[in-house]
């Protein structure tokens, strides 16, 4: 197990490597000039103009950044913000830095049970009028994009019922709506997938034996047969936690959430590279980081994963 | 005379394949959908009843109404063209993705499958690096860095969808490599193109499609929602996703752009995914034969 988690963690080098790289590069390619940008009325003024350029370090060689660049990230700094002068860019972003992690889990945290609910219900009510209903929803669900459905929702239940407010972040009520959207399509992918999952566990020859000598219905599908749809579905958390971390910069963007999300859209609008390139990285350090939780905790339930080591 | 049995055969597939077809519900509700949404877009010039781009400052936002049946957005411009056309825009964003991502993914995932070596190690860890990005976030990086339009949208999503493709198509031509039938080909001095084209492709082909198919509703999400960011299409083109940004941000004065757009996008992406998991049960041995 030791040698297993070492190798893992130690894969993740190359993919951050990459990753601090790409946003680099990115930040390289933008056009403009961030600095006459920051200038506008005072584009004349040489003097101020090099002591921006010193203090953003873009008076020097582009290898000399960046190895700086690596090295400031690994200490925690992302450089300097452009839209706000000269203030770093952990201080932008410091605020907002648990609000789409907290968004995307607590989602998580309940379409994870509901999405296997539903797709356990759906999958023992096989080709029933309950199952096609269910993978009518499923669809739908996995189907309509968040921003669509968000109009539908808070047109019902914000102005027409006035159930919950329209926008906004700090309370329980303003919480509802934003959660419910990153909800639908993670569950309904979660119900999708257990559905199928258990549907191949229900005709294995275990379950055969479990109905054979004579347990009843409920305790084969809850205790034995939901147990062994649990494993597959555990690698998809990954995946699913992907897709609610993207989920986060519409849902963010809708309701006016001051997350990590819609503060990367907005500083990709006012050409805030630094505050941007360190978000994308600080997203896909999460989404890595729990990547590699799910390989860990899959390596320890299921032994053939951590010693063949060998994936399809 | 010897060619009459495998004509026969092939006639006989192939009407086993619709009759199979007529009788699944996903993929006749969602290729009726889709054929409406194809025609839609292929024939939105003409009947669109308005310029989907013309502005109309003394027609802003009017309700739904005899002249412009699902009414008319901020700039005064008619909801129903733009939704018509917006069918274009995502459709032609789709058609070019699918076509830029199945000719480099099947290419690549061809190449590390059947060479191996330092192509295939360095084919695969590309691959493994994309697929270590959450999938929206880095189209969002690679727009952000090439900047907004058209094209930037077609590259972004390429960019993150073709690895998929590869790795699929690597590990089928690794199962199918291993066949009889290629070691004699091996054995007969054919070239290796000609076995990656005539020998292989052939055998790994409908899997691809059907990963295509069900594909094809992602990548219209993903760039209505690029759109719905403001990071993809911009102004004046019509797009769903963006006038649906547009719509929400006046939903309770004038509810009807956010909602009917939302309706269109909805619905051509339940289509597409409905179409998709049909071909899936229609094309995939392993569902097929439950």
């Amino acid at each position: 197990m030791f040698t297993f988690v070492v190798k893992r963690v130690l894969g993740l080098i190359p993919v951050l490597l990459v990753a601090i790289t790409l946003t680099f590069l990115a930040n390289q390619m933008v056009p403009g000039d961030p600095i006459q940008t920051l200038l506008s009325d005072h584009s004349g003024n040489a003097a101020l103009e090099a002591r921006l350029r010193t203090a953003y370090g873009l008076d020097r060689p582009l290898i000399v950044q960046f190895f700086d660049y690596i090295w400031s990230i690994l200490n925690g700094d992302f450089g300097l913000s452009f839209r706000f002068a000269q203030m770093p860019v952990i201080d932008v972003i410091s605020s907002s830095l648990m609000i789409s992690p907290i968004l995307a889990l607590s989602a998580l945290a309940i379409a994870f049970p509901l999405g296997l609910l539903l797709g356990t219900l759906a999958a023992i009510k096989q080709n029933s009028w309950v199952d096609t209903g269910i993978i009518l929803v499923l669809v739908a669900g996995i189907s309509i994009p968040n921003f669509a459905l968000a109009s539908f929702l808070v047109y019902l239940f914000a102005l027409q019922l006035n159930w919950v407010p329209v926008a906004g972040w700090g309370s329980f009520e303003q919480a509802i709506l934003p959660v419910t959207l990153l909800i639908v399509p993670a569950a309904a992918y979660i119900a999708r997938l257990s559905r199928t999952y258990m549907l191949e566990v229900l005709r294995t020859d275990y379950i055969r034996t479990a109905r054979a000598k004579g347990l009843r219905e409920k305790v084969i599908i809850w205790r034995h047969a939901l147990r062994n749809t649990l494993v597959p579905l555990l690698t998809t958390v990954g995946i699913i936690l992907g897709g609610l971390l993207s989920g986060t910069f519409v849902v963010e963007t809708i309701f006016n959430i001051p997350g990590l999300g819609s503060l990367a859209i907005q500083a990709i609008f006012a050409r805030d590279y630094p505050v941007t390139m360190a978000i994308v990285l600080l997203f896909t350090i999460f989404f890595a980081g729990i990547n590699l939780l799910v390989d860990l905790t899959y390596g320890l339930i299921d032994p053939r994963i951590r010693l063949g080591g060998n994936r399809a | 005379m010897t060619t009459g049995t495998p004509s026969l055969l092939r006639r006989a597939a192939g009407s086993d394949f619709l009759l199979r077809f007529r009788r699944n519900r996903n993929a006749m509700i969602g290729s009726a959908i889709v054929l409406v949404v194809v025609l839609v877009a292929i024939l939105a010039p003409f009947i669109a009843p308005h310029d989907p781009e013309r502005i109309n400052m003394l027609a802003i936002w009017e309700p739904p109404g005899s002249d412009y049946l699902l009414g008319t957005d901020s700039l005064g411009r008619d909801v129903l063209s733009r939704i018509l056309f917006g069918a274009q825009v995502s459709l032609i964003i789709a058609g070019s993705v699918l076509a830029v991502t199945l000719t480099v993914g099947v290419v690549l995932g061809m190449v590390a499958g059947y060479f191996g070596g330092w192509a295939e190690t360095l084919i695969m860890r590309t691959v493994d690096v994309i697929f270590a990005f959450p999938e929206l976030i880095l189209a969002i990086l690679v727009a952000a860095a090439l900047g907004t339009g058209t094209v930037t949208v077609i590259i972004a999503l390429s960019l993150v969808w073709w690895p998929g493709i590869a790795r699929l198509t690597r590990s089928l031509v690794l199962s199918v490599r291993e066949e009889m039938f290629v070691d004699a080909a091996i054995a007969s001095g054919t070239p290796a193109w000609k076995i990656l084209v005539r020998h292989l492709l052939p055998n790994i082909v409908s899997p691809i499609i059907v990963r295509a198919s069900v594909g094809v509703g992602f990548i219209i999400m993903a760039e209505a929602t690029l759109s719905f960011l403001g990071i993809g299409v911009q102004e004046p083109t019509p797009t769903w996703g963006g006038m649906i940004r547009d719509g929400l941000a006046s939903l309770r004065t004038d509810p009807h752009l956010a909602l009917y757009t939302s309706l269109a996008l909805g619905l051509t992406i339940i289509g597409f995914n409905m179409l998709g998991d049909g071909l899936r049960d229609l094309l995939d041995p392993k569902v097929r034969d439950r």
